[in-house]
């Protein structure tokens, strides 16, 4: 396909390979962090770190939407999924997020209707084909996905839906990205921005990164090449001393981002004050929910959640995976407690997560492939 | 629409569901709803909301994620 096949070219990629090779201070070792959990998928799944030198780290960030929600959440929406009026909708990746007592796999194994969707709006079409149930979607993801509910839940009020609501836990990508620039227990020489969050966002929203803590970051595609060329923008940018926001991925992102969809968002939704992320805790004015001119449309509204913070379990160590502290391989129930089948963090459960990526390309220690 | 996605394959990524975004190209549109008919590199074809990039045309690719047109495949 146009604008995909290219990106795969072995050739060009060994290319690229030795450029990078040519970048690097053999003397110096860079930890660079990838945010989306779609680059940890291409990273393991197109060998890419294998490609690069051993003094280039490649480390994890948060940007898994899936492995950033708390176990609170799950068990606030498994308790509106019990109710028998209900048809509860979500995306194939939260039916197995583990809450504190089960999944929403689970309740619909012991009865609840969760059914799967690959849109909002088809939730929203479930809903006008089943006027007698009340028709829930628990909306999760960052930028990418917040216009999408947003558009659905525009045109559920344009069109009076009144069995339609929404549980919204849609993230920001900036709030997690400063926590962990103060965190203490992290150094980064810089990072591989969001290539699909940019195209709503854009790139000025990740300015702060080198102008108040000195890293640089290229936004970036999600082919190998990308992949390959955005590290060595940010090693040519560390080797020249600048420090800035570079765009790899122009063929799809504009600075500016996408300004209507910025406008759809910024009519439905508001900031929370604060909301709770899997292994990075409170982080204040992080994630979105409804406006009050959709609060008829709010699920949290419209039923009764339990609303209780639950620990983690205390074996996982998804925070330090997520927070980039500990490789995948490195927790104690990784592969083994902890698998895609039976996952007990959420990292594990999600493609996107940097557990299942190590997990299904057998990455069970830190020796690289030779090629 | 289904209860589980078959084709929600864990060993290759399941980019519907993920943070991630898929570049299909326009088949049909239907300007009057704001969606269009677009069809992916493996052929599948589905419906998608194209407020946010508006106006479309047919032959132009949009990158799409969970059924919503969040940017043009310059």
């Amino acid at each position: 396909m146009k604008f995909v096949e290219e990106f795969r070219d072995a050739e060009l990629g060994r290319v690229l390979a030795g450029e990078i090779v040519a970048a690097v201070d053999p003397d110096r070792h860079y930890k660079l962090m990838e945010v989306c959990g779609g680059h940890t998928h291409s990273i393991y799944r197109y060998g890419i770190d294998d490609l690069l030198p051993d003094n280039v780290e490649l480390v994890h960030g948060p940007g898994c939407p899936v492995c950033v929600i708390p176990m609170g959440r799950v068990d606030d929406g498994i308790a509106i999924a019990r109710n028998e009026e209900v048809i509860f909708t979500c995306f194939g990746d939260m039916l197995r997020v583990p809450g504190s007592e089960q999944s929403l796999l689970e309740a619909k194994a012991e009865g609840a209707d969760v059914r799967m969707v690959y849109s909002p709006l088809d939730a929203l079409r479930l809903a006008k084909a089943n006027p007698e149930r009340e028709v829930v979607f628990f909306a999760i993801g960052f930028e990418t996905t917040a216009p999408s509910t947003a558009l659905t839940l525009m045109r559920a009020k344009a069109e009076g839906v009144p069995n339609f609501s929404c549980v919204c836990n849609h993230v920001t990508i900036v709030p997690p990205l400063r926590a962990l620039l103060d965190s203490p227990d992290l150094r980064l020489d810089g990072f591989i921005g969001p290539g699909h969050v940019s195209t709503v966002v854009g790139a000025r929203p990740f300015e702060f990164i080198p102008a108040d803590y000195g890293k640089p970051v290229v936004i970036s595609g999600f082919e190998p090449l990308d992949v390959l060329q955005t590290v060595l923008m940010i090693l040519r940018q560390l080797g020249e001393g600048r420090c800035e926001v570079e765009n790899q991925y122009t063929r799809v992102v504009p600075y500016e981002g996408n300004l209507r969809a910025l406008q759809v968002m910024s009519e439905v939704f508001e900031l929370r004050p604060h909301f709770e992320w899997r292994g990075l805790g409170f982080i204040s004015q992080s994630a979105l929910r409804l406006a009050d001119a959709y609060a008829e449309l709010d699920a949290e509204r419209r039923f009764e959640v339990p609303n209780v913070r639950v620990a983690d379990p205390k074996a996982c160590q998804c925070g330090e995976v997520l927070k980039g502290v500990i490789k995948p391989w490195e927790c104690k129930v990784f592969g083994t407690a902890c698998t895609p089948e039976h996952a007990i963090g959420t990292c594990m459960v999600s493609p996107e997560g940097a557990c299942a990526a190590y997990y299904n390309y057998g990455r069970f220690a830190s020796e690289k492939a030779v090629v | 629409m289904e209860d589980l996605a078959p084709h929600c394959d864990h060993t290759t990524g399941c980019i519907t569901c993920g943070d991630e975004a898929v570049p299909m190209e326009v088949v049909r549109v239907d300007a009057e709803r704001g969606l269009a008919l677009c069809e992916d590199g493996a052929a599948n074809r589905s419906t998608v909301e194209t407020a946010l990039v508006e106006p479309v045309v047919r032959g132009e690719r949009l990158l799409v994620h969970a059924g919503t047109a969040i940017a043009r495949a310059a």
